[in-house]
């Protein structure tokens, strides 16, 4: 009865409304149009602040996702995936201050390096099983997190600040990043490629071997495949799609910190997939906004917004299992037969 | 031969003795979890936050006016209290879902939120500092250590020994292990299932509340501060075994040796790291932990 993820595949034979074909798809779009609708709206009022936060929520968004990837669709579940994060936006802002200010080159760098880095983090972790996974990817974050609190030549407790704004070439045209219009409207390109990729590699051979090692991991050698390299396969993809996401907070904010790597924000990327509907990939990005937006509502009355969160979180794992996106298809599916039946 | 004796007495021996008095609480911690996940499945993800709880708990009752002795004693009963209703009114809700394991690590996960919210609402974000109600020292091996420190290891040692005798001794235990073992079973002999689930839950919950005020003289008590050490007693659950009460004494007393004696060597920043490579070298040689689960033999 409370099954958390959302099968994404299976449609009743009547429901046949364009819509609906693949109405997780429809929501994504929605979500970008939305998305869209407020950059027209921001950009016209010339507004600075909600942009800012936009973006932000996108780029938590992009770490939700790779949760998402593999707590939705793997059945692991991540408890450390900032260590990720904050790992490519170290990587990002090191690249950009003692490197060269260059986006692509940034992007390149961490796009490698978090290969590297999911590799050997995933060889640890892919090891343990259910919850052994999700302590262990706890506790390497935590150690990680720790070892970058307390080392000098990353700036210790205070971080790398004074990251130069980087201006990102497409060839033809130029993005300022500290154009808060320009800078959301690249992150929303990006973030929308990312939930392209991998809602495209889902429906490949290796999205279903993601499927079946999430089903169960027993079977999947009897049909001749190694769940091991599926999962740490997955596991890397989303060291890469947090990572990637990362690089783009400091030239967001100018600044790396290592709070960014501490579970803090890893809970809160478990918390927006949760609400925002596990195993629907675009649920982390709709559960990002939503919390994004609770938390600056809330933020403005009380500092003690964290037990707003709580109580929401709570609620949707008890009430509400499939999250914002798996009761949205929900009820337009019902919607629509109804229509169809009438 | 000297020199060996004395670096022995004045080095090796205070840093054994100091990580004995940190070694019990952690197996109290350790204990509740283990028993928590070895009955019922559930990643106690709130446990730091009880902890915490127990010290505040301690905080407040001296607040009104009551000796520390009673804090000690009615903080654990307090905390059984929590540890029922939360059983009761939150884990059982999802208790007969599929995806349990990862359900109830996330209750847990959300109640660990509100908890430390809330604690910092009713007693503000700044360390407390509690009194150590036994002050004065003892000579041991002909050095001098804190009598509270002492009491801490000797009070442990009782209660550890104490659940070891119920679980493994009792007819109560038996229930317990055979709840772990077989709920259904269990239940159609006639164990009061759901009272032994909600039962355990409280009691692990207690553990982790009297770790609380037991060190709440010792550290300083403020809302996050379950966080790090929770992180401890999870690595020592996982490397005895999660659900094995034999495990997690065990590891608990020479983890926290290894922490204690390594700081003489190295900074004690790098101490969660070398505790973390250890848990994941015996997790590469025995994924399942060092022993084996509670009822499983």
């Amino acid at each position: 009865m409370r099954e958390m993820t959302v099968e994404p595949m299976v449609l009743s034979p009547s429901v046949t409304g364009r819509l609906l074909r693949h109405p997780i798809r429809s929501l994504a779009w929605l979500f970008f149009g939305l998305a869209l609708l407020f950059a027209v709206v921001a950009g016209i009022q010339g507004d600075v602040f909600f942009f800012r936060l936009a973006t932000e929520s996108l780029i938590f968004g992009g770490l939700a996702l790779s949760v998402d990837l593999l707590l939705g669709r793997t059945g692991l579940l991540p408890l450390g995936q900032a260590l990720f994060f904050g790992f490519g936006a170290y990587v990002s802002a090191l690249v950009l201050k003692q490197g060269l200010p260059s986006f692509w080159l940034a992007m390149a760098v961490v796009l490698v390096s978090t290969t590297l880095v999911g590799l050997v983090a995933g060889m640890i972790a892919i090891r343990a099983k259910g919850v052994y996974f999700a302590l262990i990817s706890f506790g390497l974050a935590q150690v990680v997190s720790k070892v970058v609190f307390n080392t000098r030549e990353l700036g210790a407790s205070d971080g790398i600040i004074g990251v130069p704004v980087p201006q990102i070439s497409f060839g033809f045209f130029t993005v300022d990043a500290a154009s808060p219009g320009g800078f959301f409207l690249l992150v929303l390109c990006f973030s929308a490629a990312l939930y392209a990729v991998l809602a495209y590699l889902m429906e490949t051979p290796f999205g279903r071997q993601l499927a079946a090692v999430r089903a169960n991991e027993h079977r999947v050698p009897f049909l001749g495949f190694d769940p091991w390299r599926y999962k740490l396969a997955a596991f890397v993809l989303a060291a890469n799609v947090a990572g990637l996401s990362g690089a783009f907070y400091p030239m967001l904010r100018g600044f790396v910190s290592p709070e960014l790597m501490f579970f803090q924000v890893s809970g809160n990327a478990v918390i927006n997939v949760i609400v925002g509907g596990t195993g629907t990939l675009i649920g982390a990005f709709y559960g990002s906004a939503v919390l994004t937006v609770l938390r600056s509502v809330v933020g403005s009355f009380t500092a003690h917004h964290q037990i707003v969160i709580g109580v929401v979180f709570m609620v949707s794992v008890i009430f509400f299992p499939k999250g914002l996106i798996g009761h949205g298809v929900a009820a337009l599916t019902r919607w629509q037969s109804r229509k169809e039946g009438a | 031969m000297g020199e060996m004796l004395e670096w022995l007495q004045f080095v090796l021996a205070p840093q054994v003795i100091n990580g004995a008095s940190i070694g019990v609480a952690v197996v109290l911690m350790a204990l509740g979890l283990t028993i928590i996940f070895g009955l019922l499945d559930v990643i106690n993800m709130a446990h730091g936050e009880f902890y915490a709880i127990g010290a505040y708990a301690a905080v407040a009752l001296l607040g009104v006016g009551l000796p520390f002795w009673w804090a000690l004693g009615l903080t654990p009963l307090l905390m059984a209290v929590v540890g029922y209703a939360t059983e009761r009114t939150l884990i059982q809700r999802v208790f007969h879902s599929k995806e349990r394991h990862t359900l109830t690590l996330l209750l847990t996960f959300g109640l660990a939120i509100i908890m430390e919210d809330a604690l910092k609402i009713v007693f503000g974000a700044n360390p407390l500092r509690l009194e150590a109600p036994i002050s004065g020292a003892s000579e041991v091996f002909g050095l001098f250590f804190p009598n509270y420190r002492l009491f801490v290891m000797a009070l442990g040692s009782g209660v550890i020994a104490a659940v070891w005798l119920v679980v493994f001794r009792t007819r109560l235990g038996a229930m317990v292990r055979a709840a772990a073992y077989d709920r259904h079973m269990a239940a159609s002999l006639g164990v009061p299932v759901a009272v032994v689930y909600a039962g355990t839950f409280a009691f692990g919950v207690a553990l982790a509340g009297l770790a609380g005020v037991l060190l709440a003289p010792i550290y300083s008590v403020f809302p996050t501060m379950g966080r790090d050490f929770v992180l401890i007693a999870f690595s020592v659950v996982i490397i005895g075994g999660l659900g094995s009460i034999k495990g997690a004494v065990i590891a608990g007393l020479l983890l926290t040796q290894v922490q204690s004696i390594s700081s003489l060597y190295i900074s004690p920043v790098w101490s969660d790291p070398l505790l973390f490579a250890i848990m994941v070298l015996v997790l590469m040689w025995r994924p399942q932990g060092l022993f084996g689960r509670l009822g499983h033999a």
